[in-house]
């Protein structure tokens, strides 16, 4: 018997006993849908912890901090390198230009750029107030949003990226009129005796206004200025006080995302403190996966018991059909045809369950995309996304299990004897 | 040629022996048609499957055409039966749900005949019973005459052999039963199709060229009114 008459007869069969069918794929469904949508979860998850890290970081870029030195019950030995009025609140040792010409000797890095911790006073233009601003170092491998302007390749040393906030703040008109505008950041000298104040004004060119997106945590706030920039203000702040020359940390920049690793491994040995942009989507993909994990093993317990309720019906469908069956092997029907005819009948309740199930899924997915990002303000971003390809895998998997619950119910319908079951006085 | 030897079936060897065959022999020509005789109980159906390759005697030959199937795999034994055997049964058997089509063509999903060929099997089958205009009918909708047409039309859609019939008119009445009789031995006649009837209806019996009376799990006597060579 050809395998296509087989699946056709098997699909007839079912569709015979429709509620049967039915109620037993819907079991298939429960498992299929709690599958689907935690596997839509977990990649709308880790989808989402990855945007959030190339938002703030990027894969080609090692931040490096000093390893703390073995910790020790008891005071710390006084030495100069820990001593740091400046930067109190930071335990570890920092990083001294000696380091970061260490650092720029390992092979495979291509640039330290040491974190500049820049306080400024304020910003301001030509007609507005003065506010108040934290300023960071533009990368130009991280993911910005713009709402106007765009920086592509390098922003030079005489401009600056502002947020979408300060462009009203600053008396400009709107965001596409800031473009090309002057701002001002003033800074003090610390070392300058407070009765003898010390500022200078640095003049920048408005590069691009970006706008708030669900996605940054340094971005959102900050104005964004060149490395080199942030190094003049930086040596105009801090020169002639203890802390200048000594940084937090420094973020280094490798070639691609495979050096990463290396470097990475190489730093550690020289006993730096280096963490890549996987480590830290490491960190919060595990997060997600045990999550993921848990909302799977629901469906599989929900699969294990369909499992059992197609054992079931299977079993009545072969005494229902014991005449049947007779028949067929009266015909000459073979008894592994006979077994097959069974199987597929379980495979097409569950790829039915299977289909139900995920076919559910997608659509409440899809219905809930929209208010799920807005209750938890993700702004364009949907945490469920449905890969077809996770989807096609789940309904094999679903045929699979169907069919191996089905091997039972088979054998005994393969095993019928003709004569007794066409006997019908 | 369908040789019977020495065939011997004990059913349920262990507890309550019950010999439903003892040493039966015969042979039957290709072409004639053939009544297997006796009360219910006299083993003539345990005859039918052991000669279709149903049942299994533990002694004996049964030679079709000098070829024992009793010495063939299962797997060879249904091939063989879905190949060269039609079956009629006395209820039917039809399937309820299934339109007419779907019924005979089910020997010949079996067989694994072409897709091309079934939809001209099945129709000139249903045009030998006269119900080619039910094509598309459920069983179910069909009277009891009708139901056992289609079996009929099932039986012959695979151009057997040899056709069995066990108590084909049983359930049905003088005038649709003379009908379904008509049908086999034309079919038997035209086609050189060997025909075995297995009833306790002497009239039935009496159109046959042979008639093997069974009783008590031997052979009685056997008639053979006319020699078909």
């Amino acid at each position: 018997m050809k395998l296509r008459d087989i699946v056709i007869r098997a699909a007839r069969s079912l569709k015979q006993a429709k509620a049967r069918t039915l109620l037993t794929s819907l079991a298939i469904a429960v498992g299929a849908f709690s599958i689907t949508l935690s596997l839509a979860a977990g990649a709308g998850g880790r989808a989402y912890t990855d945007q959030i890290i190339r938002a703030n970081t990027s894969v080609d870029e090692i931040s490096v901090t000093k390893a703390s030195p073995d910790e020790q019950s008891g005071p710390r030995k006084y030495s100069v390198d820990n001593y740091n009025p400046q930067m109190s609140f930071f335990t570890g040792d920092p990083l001294t230009q000696q380091d970061i010409d260490k650092i720029l000797k390992v092979e495979g890095v291509v640039e330290v750029l040491p974190s500049y911790d820049v306080q400024i006073k304020y910003i301001t233009s030509a007609n507005s107030d003065k506010y108040t601003a934290s300023v960071s170092v533009f990368s130009p491998s991280v993911a910005l949003k713009y709402a106007a302007g765009s920086v592509d390749g390098g922003l030079s040393d005489d401009e600056i990226i502002l947020t979408e906030e300060y462009v009203p703040a600053l008396g400009f008109k709107d965001n596409q009129y800031t473009i090309g505008k002057t701002v001002e950041i003033v800074v003090d000298k610390l070392s300058a005796p407070i009765y003898e104040n010390k500022t200078k004004t640095f003049k920048y060119k408005v590069r691009a206004v970006s706008s708030e997106s669900g996605l940054a945590f340094r971005s959102q706030s900050s104005l964004l200025i060149s490395n080199n920039s942030a190094k003049n203000l930086y040596e105009y702040i801090n020169i002639d006080t203890r802390g200048y020359g000594n940084f937090l940390g420094a973020s280094v920049h490798v070639k691609d995302a495979e050096t990463a690793e290396l470097v990475k491994d190489r730093l550690m040995d020289m006993g730096y403190l280096a963490q890549t942009s996987a480590d830290l989507l490491g960190v919060v993909n595990t997060f997600i996966n045990v999550l993921q994990g848990i909302l799977l093993g629901f469906g599989v317990l929900a699969i294990l018991t369909s499992v059992f309720g197609i054992i079931n019906t299977q079993y009545i469908s072969v005494l229902e059909r014991t005449q049947q069956i007779g028949l067929m092997k009266a015909l000459g029907m073979r008894r592994r045809d006979v077994g097959r005819l069974f199987k597929l009948e379980a495979a097409w309740i569950g790829f039915l369950g299977g289909l139900i199930g995920s076919g559910l899924a997608l659509i409440v997915g899809t219905i809930a995309n929209p208010y799920i990002s807005k209750a938890l303000d993700l702004g364009d971003i949907y945490l469920l996304i449905f890969d077809p390809l996770s989807i096609i895998v789940v309904l094999l998997g679903l045929i699979i299990v169907s069919v191996m619950s089905g091997i039972l119910p088979a054998r005994k319908a393969s095993r019928l004897n003709p004569i007794e079951a066409l006997r019908t006085e | 040629m369908i040789e019977v030897k020495n065939v011997t079936k004990t059913y349920d060897i262990k507890k309550n022996p019950f010999t439903a065959l003892k040493d039966i022999s015969f042979t039957i020509e290709d072409g004639s048609s053939v009544a297997i005789l006796g009360k219910s109980g006299s083993g003539k159906s345990t005859l039918m499957h052991v000669m279709s390759g149903l049942d299994k005697p533990e002694l004996g030959k049964i030679l079709i055409n000098g070829k024992n199937i009793l010495d063939l795999k299962q797997k060879y034994v249904d091939k063989f039966r879905s190949k060269t055997m039609g079956f009629i049964f006395q209820s039917f058997f039809v399937q309820a749900n299934e339109s007419c089509y779907d019924n005979v063509g089910l020997p010949l999903e079996i067989a694994g005949v072409n897709l091309s060929l079934r939809r001209k099997r099945i129709e000139s089958a249903l045009e030998a019973v006269e119900l080619q205009d039910k094509i598309k009918s459920r069983a179910k909708d069909l009277s009891g005459g009708q139901k056992q047409r289609l079996a009929v039309a099932r039986a012959i859609v695979n151009n057997p052999k040899i056709l069995f019939a066990d108590e084909p008119t049983g359930n049905l009445d003088s005038v649709t039963g003379s009908v379904i009789e008509n049908l086999l031995f034309n079919y038997n006649k035209k086609n050189n199709v060997t025909l075995i009837i297995v009833t306790h209806d002497s009239d039935l019996a009496s159109r046959c060229d042979m008639q093997i009376h069974i009783k008590d799990g031997q052979i009685e006597s056997i008639d053979k009114r006319k020699k078909k060579k």
